[in-house]
């Protein structure tokens, strides 16, 4: 199998703020190579690197907003997060925990710092992730898969390197909780010091690898140092990590939907006529309604 | 919505060329603002027409008690001045800030000397856009004297189909001359007609 080499290493881009409660660096789609299209299935990717949040009584977040078409995926941290939706779903995600929310159709939701943790305030970390839908399945019925940390599906890597948190797809044959329109593989790579991990996909699945915690080198020659993200050329099938300190890596890897891409704002279709629709049942209600 | 530039925006709508109103699209000056900064304040005197090519404007004025009333909105693809100023030389009447930041092209009388003379069918455009003008100011007077709350929203949302998306509501609440628990209440019936789970 030929190896995949790394194709650019990013450092984080200037953060903004989602709201007040998130503030990220934006790598989907406005990094330099990583607009929707080269990123395919992954429309969007947010990080919100580690930053401290003092204490607030009045928990800080994004007001009510609708998606269309595409799938939310939030991995926490660090910090805590409570979202509600139109159709009364509601939840909160705690560290270590991924909230995978299949937007589909239109939902209406808002995410806030949770009530108790925004009291004492803290290090917030998470990534917020875009996972387009296939056009058969834009209109589907929205879901949510809440995953909580206890239940992920683990692989004890060799010779004590560390672990592999399976979100979604597979590692080494264990399989990931998170059910999936397209294939994706989602893991949290957790490696000690000088802990090294191996990876095989296919080449022409779009792969990226963003440091959370610590530094690796990938594939023996490329530092990814923390909070920096690897965008993996599509050249091969095999790569490597190697962590140079304790270290969490999330490696995301899928293959391209090959569909037209219509963006606008919070909807993600085919068609601009599909966009023209989305804002129209929005401004309609059909979204349903939702309490800021 | 998408960034839409001047040139386009003329080249299809006077049924030419790009390279015909390169030249007077060439004369115009194009500005990056920033959220929040004026273009005209209340008082001032406005020299230019704005057209916006990415961003959103606002067109306001305040009351004796400091209250917001919106006039307009500009989003990409829309033209705004102040005709007070521009036109018959007095203070201008409203505010026109950036909601967004924005990119825009400023428009002057020398702009539209030039192009009346270098396109034939510019004056008519223009007229008819000004028509137009006219027509939507005379049914906004309308909704605001006769028509429910939910007949003003159905028709803004119609007119700015991603405002709601952009600003907060209580701005969309001072274009339709509601309060913003109105405006709430206008969008829960809606949802509560038009929502199936």
């Amino acid at each position: 199998m030929k190896k995949r080499s790394v194709e650019l290493v990013a450092n984080p881009p200037e953060p903004h703020f989602v709201g007040d409660g998130f503030r990220v660096h934006n790598f989907i789609p406005s990094g330099f190579r990583m607009d929707m299209q080269r990123m395919d299935p992954f429309i969007m990717l947010d990080y919100n690197s580690k930053y401290h949040f003092p204490a607030s009584k009045k928990p800080k977040g994004v007001g009510v907003h609708p998606h269309r078409g595409f799938e939310t995926v939030t991995i926490a941290y660090k910090g805590k997060v409570a979202h509600h939706d139109s159709s009364g779903g509601g939840g909160v995600i705690e560290e270590g925990d991924i909230q995978w929310m299949t937007a589909a159709s239109g939902v209406l939701h808002k995410e806030y710092h949770e009530e108790e943790w925004s009291m004492k305030g803290g290090d917030f970390q998470m990534v917020q992730l875009w996972v387009n839908l296939p056009k058969k399945d834009k209109m589907s019925t929205p879901k949510y898969q809440a995953i909580k940390n206890a239940t992920i599906n683990r692989v004890t890597l060799p010779e004590n390197a560390g672990t592999v948190e399976v979100i979604a797809g597979e590692y080494n044959g264990t399989k990931g909780k998170a059910t999936t329109f397209s294939p994706i593989h989602m893991l949290n790579v957790k490696l000690k010091k000088d802990g090294r991990a191996n990876f095989h996909f296919p080449a022409h699945f779009n792969t990226v690898l963003l440091a959370v915690e610590g530094t690796v080198v990938i594939n023996e020659t490329d530092n990814l140092p923390t909070d920096n993200l690897a965008l993996m050329a599509n050249d091969g099938e095999d790569f490597s990590i190697q962590a140079t300190t304790d270290a969490v890596v999330l490696v995301l890897s899928g293959e391209p939907l090959r569909e037209p891409i219509a963006a606008h704002g919070p909807f993600v279709m085919n068609t601009r006529q599909e966009l023209v629709e989305a804002f129209d049942d929005y401004n309609n209600g059909k979204f349903g309604y939702l309490e800021d | 919505m998408d960034k839409i530039n001047l040139r386009q925006y003329l080249a299809t709508n006077l049924h030419v060329v790009e390279n015909d109103v390169l030249e007077i699209v060439e004369h115009c000056t194009v500005q990056q603002i920033k959220k929040d900064s004026f273009l005209v304040r209340q008082g001032e005197y406005c020299r230019h027409g704005f057209f916006v090519e990415q961003g959103l404007l606002r067109q306001y004025s305040i009351d004796e008690k400091g209250k917001e009333h919106i006039i307009s909105f500009a989003p990409e693809g829309w033209f705004i001045t102040d005709r007070e100023s521009v036109y018959f030389n007095e203070p201008a009447r409203y505010f026109i800030q950036a909601y967004e930041n924005s990119q825009i092209v400023l428009l002057d009388e020398d702009f539209n000397q030039l192009i009346s003379k270098k396109i034939s069918n510019y004056n008519t455009f223009n007229t008819k856009l000004l028509h137009n003008h006219i027509r939507h100011l005379l049914k906004r007077i309308d909704l605001l004297l006769s028509a429910s709350a939910e007949e003003r929203y159905l028709q803004f949302v119609t007119m700015y189909p991603d405002i709601l998306l952009r600003v907060p509501q209580t701005m969309v609440a001072s274009y339709l001359g509601i309060a913003p628990e109105s405006l709430s209440r206008v969008r829960k019936d809606l949802a509560r007609k038009n929502f199936k789970k």
